[in-house]
């Protein structure tokens, strides 16, 4: 039983990060209708320069802080340099351009920072020391950083909610969303709306890629390829217009992984369920939710007119 | 004032005739005068061609996107290689079976297809080029027990009278290769051009018009994801025969994102644009990793393949402002200022024929 909370605690810290790159994807679709594929690798970026300024001496939270505001900027500036110019030349272009980037960004990381693809030591944003840890009665271990990554997603996600339903901006936002014709009509900035958005996604990304660098000990260049891939599952499974989705989706996946990959090896179908192949097991149950609800589990679906 | 070529008149028949025989004239040139190496890169030139020219049936003209095809790919190398070095299975029946099999699971990946729309869609065909390699891997500990698993090592048969050494493999997987890339263009086109590849396009435009008018949708969506599949399968079949040991690396969700790349860079849409697109592709990654360039100043690990790759992601980023509907959609927007060729009138037009050929079309791109 203490075995089951364990896993369950470990899922939720990595289902945690998954919730943030899916936050992240969920704020740029509610915009623009586009996947924003460099998402992972937008974060990747910004976690070398975070490194960067915390090789120079700067203390990594603040070091954290100011890569994110940088990230904003330079989300915005994506959107307004390529995206928007991108997606009036052709409906494949958004793709494009995002594919494009996360080639990009990956390579330049490499270029950029000596030793990024077999990794750069990072310190972790929280107590990580052997001992700092809650103990349960039966056994399991809570440790403070595993907490930590739950709480600053739970936070994230809580002053994204404040943002779309009491703010100006997110009010906007919303509008967009629903109906960029009539938000138009309505007096809203778009174009200032959209950068806003890939500002956020941007400043999620490197809040997100600082936390999988710490878990891990090291940045490197292959970090954010299956934490993306999972995070777009999660983003999946909860819907891609929804960011009550995203958390939910992105918990519920680390927590499935974690529990498909300790699955006892005395227990029926030990063959084919287990750590290698948790992931394929936790994308057959987003396909088989999907089939039942297409928009998934809290997304909204569309009605079209001909 | 651009020149007007009446479609079938003798002069666009002698400019048809004389393209042809260009490309006839450097395949060939190309397998007498090459090396074996260069013969080995235009095959594997090939088989991103062929999936591309697939994709397209699937991305371009039916409007449903796949992450996935290199999964497609990677089973049909896999059931080649399995079925040949384990069973003796003659590699040409391989390939049917192959083809067949990818077919069932394309249709199968298309029935979720038919209730996921857009990125729903894209995200559910990426999450099946990420489990692949899981399912390789638990392959080839089950099954072949080993952590690579053997090519089909095509040889040529005697009455081509290739010698059967390194060069004569090379010349006869290039022979393979341009052959099944013309087949699968061909089966395409023939698609598209006929009665089917109308339906495919209005699915593609508008599915709830296109179901007013008759259309399918179910049998449509799905048989064109299974064509899609095959035609992806056909080129797993042929990278089994170019490579001598695969793994669960050999087809990853980089080889999808490749296959997109090159599909975008042609042109989506076109027929002939995914097969442009694949050869400048694969040269041009090909030209920036043997020339990377030497950017010392750059405090990161140089001289690695770094370098080329930022370039590449670079020049597509600068591709979609320069050709937004791929080179053969620029091409054609830069021929149609020197001549257009205008369509035939209709046999049973209701207004007189002669008038219609005067009138000067001009659509963005075939679609």
């Amino acid at each position: 039983m203490s075995d089951l909370l364990q896993y369950i605690l470990n899922g939720l810290a990595r289902g945690s990060i998954y919730s943030l790159i899916a936050l992240g994807l969920v704020v740029i679709y509610r915009g623009t209708g586009h996947l924003n594929f460099a998402q992972g690798e937008m974060a990747l970026f910004a976690t070398f320069f975070t490194w960067w300024l915390n090789d120079k001496g700067i203390p990594l939270a603040i070091a954290v802080l100011i890569s994110a505001l940088l990230a904003f900027g330079a989300g915005g500036l994506i959107e307004w340099g390529l995206m928007r110019p991108a997606a009036k030349k052709s409906p494949f272009a958004p793709v494009i351009i995002a594919i494009g980037l996360f080639q990009a960004l990956n390579s330049l990381s490499g270029m950029l920072y000596k030793g990024a693809g077999a990794g750069l030591a990072f310190g972790s944003l929280f107590p990580n020391k052997p001992d700092d840890f809650i103990k349960f009665p039966g056994g399991a271990v809570w440790r403070y950083e595993r907490i930590g990554v739950l709480v600053t997603v739970l936070l994230i996600s809580g002053a994204l909610f404040v943002l779309f339903s009491k703010t100006r901006v997110g009010l906007g936002m919303r509008m967009v969303a629903n109906n960029p014709d009539s938000a138009r009509l309505s007096g809203v900035s778009i174009g200032t709306i959209l950068m806003v958005s890939w500002g956020i996604a941007a400043s999620i990304g490197a809040i997100g890629g600082a936390l999988v660098a710490g878990i891990n000990g090291n940045v490197n260049l292959g970090m954010m390829f299956s934490v993306f891939l999972l995070g777009s599952a999660a983003a999946t499974l909860g819907g891609l217009d929804s960011t009550l989705g995203a958390l939910v989706g992105g918990l519920l996946l680390g927590v499935i992984e974690s529990l498909v990959t300790n699955y006892p090896k005395d227990w029926p179908g030990h063959t084919y369920i287990g750590a290698d192949t948790a992931v394929a097991v936790a994308f057959v149950i987003i396909l088989v939710v999907l089939l039942v609800r297409p928009a998934g589990l809290f997304g909204s679906s569309r009605v079209e007119r001909v | 004032m651009p020149r007007v070529i009446k479609d079938a008149s003798p002069l666009h028949w002698l400019l048809r005739t004389l393209a042809v025989a260009l490309i006839l004239f450097t395949v060939v040139y190309v397998a007498t005068t090459a090396a074996p190496s260069t013969l080995s890169k235009v095959t594997e030139a090939c088989a991103l061609a062929i999936v591309a020219v697939g994709l397209n049936l699937l991305l371009g003209y039916n409007g449903q996107i796949s992450i996935g095809h290199s999964a497609f790919a990677g089973f049909a190398a896999f059931t080649a290689g399995y079925t040949v070095n384990f069973w003796g299975w003659n590699a040409y029946w391989s390939l049917i079976v192959a083809m067949v099999l990818c077919f069932i699971l394309g249709l199968a990946l298309g029935l979720p297809a038919l209730r996921l729309k857009g990125p729903y869609l894209a995200l559910v065909t990426l999450a099946v080029a990420f489990v692949w390699p899981t399912i390789a891997l638990k392959f080839l500990d089950q099954k072949v027990g080993k952590s690579t698993l053997s090519g089909t090592k095509l040889t040529p048969p005697s009455w081509t009278g290739i010698d059967n050494n390194r060069e004569g493999r090379a010349l006869y997987l290039y022979w393979v290769s341009l052959v099944l890339l013309l087949v699968s263009y061909i089966v395409v086109r023939n698609l598209r051009k006929s009665r089917i590849g109308r339906s495919l396009v209005a699915v593609r435009d508008n599915e709830t018009a296109a179901a007013v008018m008759g259309v399918n949708l179910r049998m449509t969506k799905t048989i064109t994801f299974g064509i899609s599949a095959a035609i992806a399968g056909v080129s797993g079949w042929l990278t089994a025969g170019r490579l001598s040991t695969m793994d669960e690396n050999s087809f990853t969700i980089l080889n999808s994102i490749k296959y997109l790349l090159a599909l975008f860079l042609g042109g989506a849409a076109t027929l002939l644009g995914p097969i442009v697109g694949a050869f400048a592709y694969y040269f041009v990654d090909d030209f920036l990793k043997v020339n990377t360039p030497k950017w010392d100043w750059l405090p990161g690990p140089l001289g690695e393949p770094g370098v080329a790759s930022f370039l590449l992601g670079a020049i597509v980023i600068a591709f979609v402002f320069i050709a937004p509907y791929g080179l053969v959609g620029f091409i054609k927007q830069q021929a149609r200022k020197v001549a257009i060729v205008a369509p035939r009138p209709l046999r049973r037009a209701p207004a007189p024929a002669a008038e219609v050929t005067e009138q000067v079309p001009a659509p963005v791109a075939e679609s």
